[in-house]
């Protein structure tokens, strides 16, 4: 099988198209992240995150309203995977400055979660679906030896770290729960409706740093690539590699602004990976203008513009046969990975994509620009 | 053409081995992160002004004691900001005395200017500042090292980050009590015992009243556990540095409770406080909290207990804070997250999924595009997958979840080094090479590239491994093993492979590309 047979395309024929185009969303989204501001997740700007798991479905609707109630106006409420009993919480710092803010925060919202009858239970009972291993343990340990209390903690908390919830007493007993400890456990505690499966505070403090820490390590990446390329090639190369990676960079930022993707440390880690990869595809064309070089020179009328090409075309299937496996990867990823990785699978597949298309058209085309007002002075090696 | 390729597959098979060795059985080999096995991360931020100003108020006492011992009478001394003694009153007469006394003791740590209208003022150099807050530091490290050694959490991560370096990270993958743990870490656990003067008063403000609204210096007000005020003596008769060692122990109800016992310093200032002061009460406070104020019934030596309203589990983690030492100031969570058990699984099931789907799809475009050379470069790619495994079990590198994200970018990526040899032997083959000299210069040809082009995609990788934390970390190691080892397999296994089948053979018509 083949894609390209022989392709002969000429690409650099419309730089200044894809230029204008890359410009229009670079300078967009500029204008819009400066206005607006992006999506900032609470590694970013500080705030609290809950993920939970309801006992029966509940809708998105409820929620909003009953933690607006409770005071938390700009919670923002994520369903996991579409999911109607599983969602993410997130809600932006308080800035009261109290010493441990965080864990009212969340104690508070878990409250807002519960049923009415859940929170009467509560004043009395522990609630089992809250419980660590440890403490259920604990709890079976005051009436049983303290043996069969750590195997049936166990037992229960692999349960629940299966099911994320315990729905019935039921369920335990199926699970293999004997008939006495679980009369003890139906005593002393109840089953609320919403299990807790990560919490994360991050204070405003921490982000600032993060943001500024960030910002640094792509700036040293990109420094690190034009050492490079300008080494192994020549500086102009690099210069060109630079600016396309920087473009990769703000156009991928453009589109996490667009498409309202959360961003947060992933994201940045995306970027930094984004940069990785885009330079591969530079790379690999201009090892090929390297190459055809001496065959170049050797030519009486010679066209800089038609080496790039050239070289564009004799390197395409491979850079689109990489790009597919990338992407086809990327998407078994944003598909099933979860949640949790959906948004950097997201702005991988969206920076693959751009890196592809830069590789042709700038970092080739800023030779060509070049090339057209210089010469062909800093370009031969 | 023959070849000699026993030699590389001896070193195929080697390498194969070792991984598959080293990652079994891989529930025990593979460590997994917190995101992936639930746990707690933490940043903790080290409030260093603290050590600054318990350093300042040590040297009042001593500043005290030695203006006693010369006999100077001084109006008062108190503390300014953080790094400030001030000291007023000095008369006039003695002032060369008290500067004799300064020049003598202090003049090494402090900056003084002299004595001006009766006024003296000593500031800590920056350079004594800095070493102050440094140490504060590295002790609290080390503090918290041994309360969750102790404890017991297994393969805890606790280390120093941030620009001044106060900060602490502290990463326990598998806790999920995070109350207790939280309480561990961030007691400071300073014990003193304070003479009592007064007390219990309802309320802070009666307890003023009886002082006429202004409490003298060497006073000070604290809450009891439970009920009330009272008044104390600001100097501590021993505090927690006097300390040999702490236990779980009963009380006279047999209720939990912490027993002490203090090292030959500390007794020998006990035994002075309570024979001076039988009949009165010692507050035993903890972190500027009385737990309880007893009366002291005849001359203690060298132990003490500590009754409150503990729960079995409070009296034995309180053991453990106070024997592992106080922190050297207060500490404050700034970063806090945890990660529930069965999230952790959720993510290893999705992860799973999505690699083993990657892996399929890859893995069938190649077959489909490359037809034999394809299997050749799936065989590549499961031995990348091999390395990775056993590189991240003889590493002892945490896997995490973005760390999955890296494998399933590698399952993509590193296929380009074959697509790179593949695109070119068939070019060669285009030009009218044939079929073996094609394969070596496909091979040959595409190496300059493969390099260059993964180089550069690590160094990214080792920029990003320097700004992350733990599970960010965790994903450029996957990705500089994926990119090292795609580099092997595409370039050495792939070859050997391809010689294996084309060069044993007299003569190759066609080679399946």
């Amino acid at each position: 099988m083949q894609l390209f047979k022989r392709p002969n395309i000429n690409f650099l024929k419309a730089k200044y198209i894809a230029f204008f185009v890359s410009a229009v969303i670079i300078v967009s989204g500029l204008i819009f992240i400066n206005r607006n501001g992006l999506n900032y997740g609470i590694d970013f700007v500080g705030g609290t995150l809950l993920q939970v798991k309801f006992a029966h479905p509940v809708k998105i609707d409820q929620i909003r309203n009953d933690l607006k109630e409770a005071g938390f106006k700009s919670a923002i409420i994520q369903a996991v995977e579409n999911s109607s009993d599983e969602y993410i919480i997130r809600v932006e710092k308080m800035g009261t400055g109290e010493e441990e803010e965080h864990l009212k925060i969340a104690k508070k919202i878990i409250g807002v979660l519960m049923t009415p009858e859940e929170k009467n239970l509560a004043a009395q009972k522990q609630n089992l679906n809250l419980l660590s291993e440890e403490e259920i343990r604990d709890i079976l340990a005051q009436g049983f030896p303290e043996e069969k209390a750590i195997a049936w903690a166990k037992k229960i908390a692999d349960l629940k770290k299966k099911n994320k919830i315990i729905r019935s007493f039921e369920e335990l007993r199926e699970a293999g729960i004997p008939k006495a400890p679980l009369d003890y456990l139906k005593e002393k505690t109840f089953l609320g409706t919403v299990s807790i499966m990560r919490v994360e505070y991050v204070g405003p403090q921490v982000g600032k740093i993060l943001r500024h820490k960030a910002i640094l390590a792509t700036i040293w990446a990109l420094l690190g690539m034009l050492i490079y390329i300008a080494f192994r090639f020549k500086f102009l190369y690099g210069i060109s590699s630079v600016l396309t990676l920087a473009h990769d960079v703000l156009v991928t930022l453009a589109f996490i602004y667009f498409l309202n993707i959360e961003f947060n440390l992933q994201i940045v880690a995306a970027i930094l990976t984004i940069v990785g990869y885009s330079i591969n595809d530079t790379i690999v064309v201009f090892d090929r203008v390297r190459e055809n070089m001496p065959a170049f020179r050797k030519r009486k009328e010679a066209n800089f513009d038609k080496l790039l090409n050239d070289s564009i075309n004799q390197t395409l299937s491979r850079t689109v046969l990489t790009s597919g496996t990338t992407l086809l990867a990327l998407l078994a990823l944003y598909l099933f990975g979860g949640e949790v990785i959906k948004g950097f699978a997201l702005t991988m597949l969206i920076g693959v994509i751009v890196g592809t298309y830069s590789s042709i058209y700038q970092s080739c085309a800023w030779l060509s620009v070049w090339h057209k007002f210089y010469g062909l002075k800093g370009l031969l090696k | 053409m023959k070849r000699k390729v026993e030699w590389k597959f001896i070193l195929i098979f080697l390498v194969i081995a070792f991984s598959i060795y080293f990652m079994l059985p891989p529930s025990e080999k593979i460590k997994l992160g917190l995101d992936l096995k639930g746990g707690m991360h933490l940043v903790l931020q080290v409030v260093t002004d603290d050590a600054v100003k318990m350093e300042r108020d040590q040297e009042i006492l001593r500043l005290k004691s030695l203006l006693e011992d010369e006999g100077i009478k001084v109006g008062n001394i108190y503390g300014k900001g953080i790094a400030t003694i001030v000291v007023e009153g000095v008369p006039a007469d003695r002032e060369s005395d008290f500067d004799a006394v300064i020049k003598a003791n202090f003049v090494s740590n402090w900056e003084y200017s002299g004595v001006v209208e009766g006024k003296a003022e000593l500031t800590l150099k920056p350079k004594v500042i800095s070493s102050i807050r440094e140490n504060a530091v590295e002790e609290a490290l080390e503090t918290i090292r041994r309360r969750v050694d102790e404890f017991g959490i297994a393969e805890p991560v606790i280390q120093r980050q941030g620009i001044k370096g106060d900060q602490i990270v502290v990463e326990l993958p598998g806790v999920d009590n995070p109350k207790r743990v939280r309480a561990l870490i961030k007691n400071t656990a300073l014990l003193e015992l304070k003479l009592v003067k007064d007390g219990p008063f309802p309320t802070k403000e009666e307890a003023l009243k009886k002082y006429g609204g202004k409490l003298p210096e060497d006073l000070q007000i604290l809450p009891s556990k439970g009920k009330g005020y009272y008044v104390v003596e600001r100097a501590a008769a021993v505090t927690g540095r006097d300390l040999k060692t702490a236990r779980r122990c009963a009380d006279k109800y047999n209720l939990p409770a912490v027993c002490f016992q203090l090292n030959a310093e500390g007794a020998r200032k006990f035994e002075k406080v309570t024979s001076q002061n039988i009949g009165r009460q010692l507050a035993i406070v903890l972190d500027n909290v009385i737990e309880s104020a007893p009366n002291i019934r005849s001359t203690i030596f060298d132990s003490g207990i500590i009754e409150g309203s503990f729960t079995s589990e409070e009296a034995h983690d309180l053991a453990l804070i106070l024997r592992t030492g106080s922190l050297p100031a207060s500490i404050k969570i700034i970063e806090e997250r945890t990660i529930g058990p069965s999230l952790g699984a959720d993510s290893i099931r999705k992860g799973l999924k999505a690699s083993i789907l990657a892996l399929i799809l890859v893995m069938l475009f190649m077959i489909v595009y490359y037809n034999l050379a394809g299997v050749n470069a799936t065989i590549a790619l499961l031995m990348n997958m091999l390395i990775i495994f056993g590189a991240l079990a003889l590493f002892r590198a945490a896997l995490t979840l973005p760390g999955i994200a890296g494998i399933v970018l590698t399952i993509g990526m590193s296929v380009d080094a074959n697509v790179l040899i593949f695109e070119r032997i068939r070019e060669e083959l285009a030009a009218g090479k044939s079929p073996l000299a094609a394969i070596d210069a496909g091979f040959s040809r595409a190496f300059t590239t493969i390099l260059d082009a993964n180089l550069t995609t690590i160094i990214a990788a080792i920029f990003l491994f320097s700004f992350g934390t733990g599970p960010i970390k965790g994903f450029a190691v996957t990705l500089i093993i994926g990119i090292l080892a795609s580099i092997f397999t595409a370039v050495f296994v792939s070859k050997a492979i391809f010689e294996l089948i084309y060069f044993g053979k007299r003569k190759v018509e066609k080679i399946s590309i």
